[in-house]
Parts: structure tokens; sequence; C-alpha cells
């Protein structure tokens, strides 16, 4: 199956800065998620599959077809920016009108899309409201309701999580996995990583410009297993677990924190050691509260690939 | 690289909609904006005061022997005539209210969407620069043409009414021509001036000084110029100065400056292309499509 959406050898560069370099990347239906910190070059990525950039070197296809100045393409696209970007005066239900106005719609076609979408992000007890009175929740979820409201089969989205309360990020995250589920192609970017777990495993690591990997974020910690894992096991009885642990050869590094009654293991062969921690739980009397693997997360993943 | 998963695919059910007017949508919502905004309606109302009068001078010019204790003295003004037309596009009062209606409804026409990062919403659906930039300027075309264009030629029907024949018709039957010419060229010089005066800054109040500054300073430059030179060209360094010249030449009268008005014609026009290649230029410098 052709990808949706296809990146061939792209770059861009800002006088001497550069923005992305020959980023190759076929995205599939699904969410797919950018990640790296600021000036990585994830927004600019964004911009030139949303038309407002034109690559220096490269294209970008959507659906086969070239990105720039191709206007039809937009129809199919929704795209929610970083940044602020609304008209104040206008209600909800008017500014987002206004814009569906832009894809053809008649004025009652474009009214009842924008109901359906406010509906959509919860904000339908206000749409009438003046976008200036919009808390920070508000305004980040009319932002994706514009990208929405024209029903579209790729979304991009940049940050649409940033600067929400909890209950708003639950939302947002509930909303966009609705649209994953209806088969659409969403592409994220954040570079606050819990965030973007909740959200998938899909992920695209983007570090000054270029690609450094791309994949299921456990299947680029496999790739790395030359760094060793670390498995943190919560029990009353951490100091009996590791000293019996202590004789396996596979095991490299072992740290307590008492506080918390807890041990940390580090080893480079994850199975073998969660296959003798099973033997050990079924043959003794031990209590485990919790395990959990303190580096299995993208912020780790991360550190380790672009070698901090 | 990537581990093999199951994805499903929903075939897109939406349609393409081929829009030949999705300038008009931005029109639309600038107006409504600029009617939104605090004093603007009542200014607005204000701004047919002269359109009003003019057409008051035109009943009394046709019941002449009604108003004689009006009229006394007063035969000239009472002329309806290419002149009279002239005037109208051409009062210091409605380039004035022009410019207070349209600093506030038109000064953030861009300035706001630089301000805001609209630009980036409009340019991720399927609009053109040449949309965008009509959009805009249906704002102020809307404005600047129901008060030039749209009294002038109503004022003209209202004399052909009032007379009651065709002779007004017939004695200057060019006349429509450059009520509509004259009126078109104001109209598209506001729009350029406004436009590249709101291209310039992110921030409205800055906006507005430029539009008031400029359109003063012209002013006040041709003064300066003219104590100093004692020329007539003088008057080419004022915006108003120019446009009365011109209208001058449209309506076939004479000017008022002593110089060819073709030249204040030339000097209007090339001010209007400069002004649309600075204002694609400025937000073609936000990344848009071409």
């Amino acid at each position: 199956m052709t990808a949706i959406i296809e990146a061939r050898n792209l770059s861009r560069w800002y006088g001497n800065v550069l923005g992305i370099s020959e980023i190759n990347l076929e995205i599939n239906p699904g969410i797919t998620a950018l990640l790296g910190p600021n000036g990585a070059g994830k927004s600019t990525f964004m911009k030139i599959l949303t038309g407002q950039l034109k690559a220096n070197i490269g294209e970008a296809r959507i659906f086969g077809e070239k990105v720039w100045n191709n206007r039809r393409i937009f129809s199919r696209l929704g795209f929610c920016p970083e940044d602020d970007a609304f008209y104040e005066d206008l209600s909800g239900l008017e500014f987002l009108s206004g814009l569906l106005s832009l894809y053809g719609f008649s004025q009652a076609e474009s009214r009842q899309k924008a109901s359906q979408a406010l509906d959509l992000v919860e904000l339908a007890d206000v749409a009438d409201r003046q976008v200036r009175s919009y808390s920070r929740g508000m305004r980040q979820r009319i932002k994706i309701a514009q990208a929405i409201a024209h029903d579209p089969e790729v979304l991009i989205l940049d940050e649409p999580l940033s600067g929400l309360d909890p209950l708003s990020k639950r939302r947002i995250i509930k909303l966009i996995k609705e649209f994953k589920n209806a088969g659409k192609t969403i592409v994220i970017s954040s570079h606050i990583l819990p965030e973007v777990e909740a959200l998938t495993s899909e992920i695209v690591l983007i570090h000054q410009g270029k690609i450094i990997a791309r994949g299921d974020i456990y299947f680029i910690r496999d790739l790395i297993d030359t760094h060793p894992h670390m498995i943190r096991i919560k029990s009353a009885q951490y100091r009996q677990l590791a000293t019996t642990m202590a004789g396996e050869d596979y095991l490299l590094k072992m740290a307590f924190e008492p506080e918390d009654q807890a041990v940390v293991f580090e080893t480079h062969d994850r199975d073998r050691f969660f296959n003798r921690l099973n033997e050990l739980l079924l043959s003794s009397p031990l209590a485990i509260d919790e395990i959990t693997s303190p580096d299995d997360n993208l912020q780790a993943v991360f550190d380790y690939l672009v070698g901090k | 690289m990537t581990s093999i998963r199951e994805k499903g695919y929903h075939h897109w059910e939406g349609q393409f909609l081929d829009n030949p007017r999705t300038f008009w949508p931005i029109s639309r919502t600038g107006i409504k904006l600029a009617f939104g905004r605090k004093h603007f309606k009542l200014g607005y109302t204000f701004s047919f005061l002269p359109a009003m009068i003019y057409a008051v001078i035109i009943y009394i010019s046709e019941r002449l022997e009604d108003f004689k204790f009006i009229a006394q003295g007063g035969d000239k003004l009472l002329q309806v005539n290419p002149d009279f037309f002239k005037s109208y596009l051409t009062l210091d009062l409605l380039y004035f209210a022009i410019l207070i209606l349209m600093s506030i409804g038109g000064a953030g026409l861009l300035a706001d969407d630089f301000r805001h990062k609209a630009v980036q919403l409009y340019f991720a659906r399927p609009l053109t620069k040449a949309d965008y930039l009509l959009g805009k300027a249906g704002v102020i075309i809307f404005f600047t043409g129901t008060l030039t264009l749209v009294p002038a030629v109503l004022l003209y029907i209202l004399k052909l009414l009032f007379a009651g024949s065709f002779a007004f018709f017939l004695d200057y039957p060019w006349l429509i021509l450059s009520i509509l010419a004259c009126s078109l060229l104001i109209v598209l010089f506001f729009t350029a001036f406004i436009l590249l005066a709101s291209s310039l800054s992110n921030n409205r109040n800055y906006v507005i000084s430029i539009i008031f500054g400029v359109y003063f300073f012209s002013e006040i430059l041709r003064g300066i110029s003219f104590a100093i030179f004692r020329s007539p060209l003088s008057a080419l360094f004022s915006i108003s100065a120019n446009l009365k010249q011109v209208a001058a030449g449209f309506f076939q009268v004479k000017p008022p400056y002593n110089y060819p008005w073709y030249l204040s014609f030339l000097l209007v026009s090339l001010f209007c292309f400069l002004a649309y290649l600075i204002v694609k230029h400025k937000v073609r410098g936000v990344e848009v499509i071409k």
C-alpha cells in the first residue's frame, strides 16, 4: 500500500540555519508522533507538509500528490498550529464557520459543520462566546476543532497538548484516538514525551533536522540493547531479592532505594532477567508491589540516541 | 526498520468543492469585524452626510424657483455639472472619513493576521495568495466603494430623475464613465494605501499612525516644497492633491494645479503597483503558497 504521507529527501534551510536535512519518511494511517527538542525541525517538517514552506530540496507528497502549490490537497488535510491563531472578536462558532467557508461550503453547511466540530471538542456550550474569553484549554480545543471541522483524512497537529490542564489533555487524547480509530492519519509533534506515550508508540525521533530513529518505541529500545535496561522493583523484601539475583551473570549493577523500599537492577538481557524473576516469585514467598522500567520511556530512548 | 502492525484505512467520503469565490468569506468576515468595532457604525453612517448634502443640492438645483431665497448668489454652487461630481469625489472631508473608517476597520487586516499568526490557518486551506489578498482588499473596496462609487452613481441617477429628461445625459454622455473611472481609481488607491500600511507592522496602532502620518505628512511636504520652489509640481508630493488632479482630468475640468493631470495619474498608478509588490512580498515573508 502506498503511504499516505511521503517525504523524499526533504531539506530546508533558513539562510545558513538548517531546518531539516534529507528527511525520508513514509507515514501510514494511525498516529505518528514527531519527537524532538525545540528547534529539532518538527515544525519545519509540518509546515512543508501543510504547504506553507517549500522545501529547498526534495518533495513532500500526500495521497501521492505533491503538496506544494496544490490547493486541492488541503481539502483533505487539517492543520492545528502550535501558536494561537484566532480572530478574538468572533465567537467560536463564527470563527469556525468563517474558516469552513474557505472550503467552499455554503453558510448553512459551514455553521452545521462548525457546530458539529465544537460539539466534538466539547465547546458547544460556549459556541457563541467571543474567542477572547476562552481559557487556555478552550483555545487549544478550538484550534483542534478548526483542524477537524471539515472532516479531513490527514491531521497535522503541532504540539496540540501544550499548556493544557490534565482534564483537557485527557479530552484531546481521547479525541485524537477516536480519529485514529476512524482510520485517519494523524501526525503529532511534541517535546513532552509522556504525553506522546499516552497517544502512540509509533514515533519518529528528530534531532538537529535529521531523523535519528523511527518505529515502535519498544522496538527502538531493543535496537539500543547495548545500553543496559533498568528495572526497578518495589518490595518489602527488596534486599532479599537483590541477594538472590546478585549471582546472575547478566546482571550488571544494582542500586538500593531504601526510602521507597526498592531496588534498581541494570541488565543487558531483559528477557533472562524476567524469566529468573518469575521463577523466584513462584518458588519463594517474595511479595512484589511494583515493577517499572525507569528508562523504558521516550526520554530515555531519546537521550540514548542523541548520545546524552 | 519498524515492526509490522495492522492498520486500517477508511476511504474519505468528503467531496472537493471548487469555489471560485474563495476570497469572499475573508471579505465577509473583515466587513463583519469592522462593523463590530466600537464607533464604526456611527462613523460609517456620518460618512454619508456629504452625499446627502449633495443630494439636497441636486434637488434644490432642479427647484430653483421654489428655493430662490437660498439660491441668491449661490447659483454657481447649485450648478450640477461634471465639476459637481468631481467635487464630491475629491472632498477632503470624504477622504478624511475614509481614513478614519479604515483606521478602525482596515488597519488590522494584515497586521492582525501577522500578529496572531493567522496566515498559517488560511494557507493550510485550499486558498491561494491571490484569494487571500483579494479577500482582504475586498473589505476596503466595500467601504471605500460604498462611500465614493455608490453615492456618486446614485447622485447621477438622482439628477436624471429630478430633471425628468435625458438632457443632462445628452449634455455629458461620458460623465457616467468618468464617475466610474474616478471612483475606481480612488478605491484602488485607498485599498493599496491601507493594505500597504497594514502590512508594515504587526501592531494596528502603528498602522493607524502610518496611515494618518503619511497622509498628512504628504500635505506638509507639499506646503514646504511649494514654499521653497514655488512650483505647482509640489502638488505631486500630496496624496489628496494628486487625487484631485487626476479627478480633474477624468471629469475634463480645469485641474487645480498647473501641470498635466496624467503626471499625477502615473504617480498614483506607480504607487498602487509598488504597494502591491510590497504587500505581496510581506505576505510571502510569512511563508505562504505562491
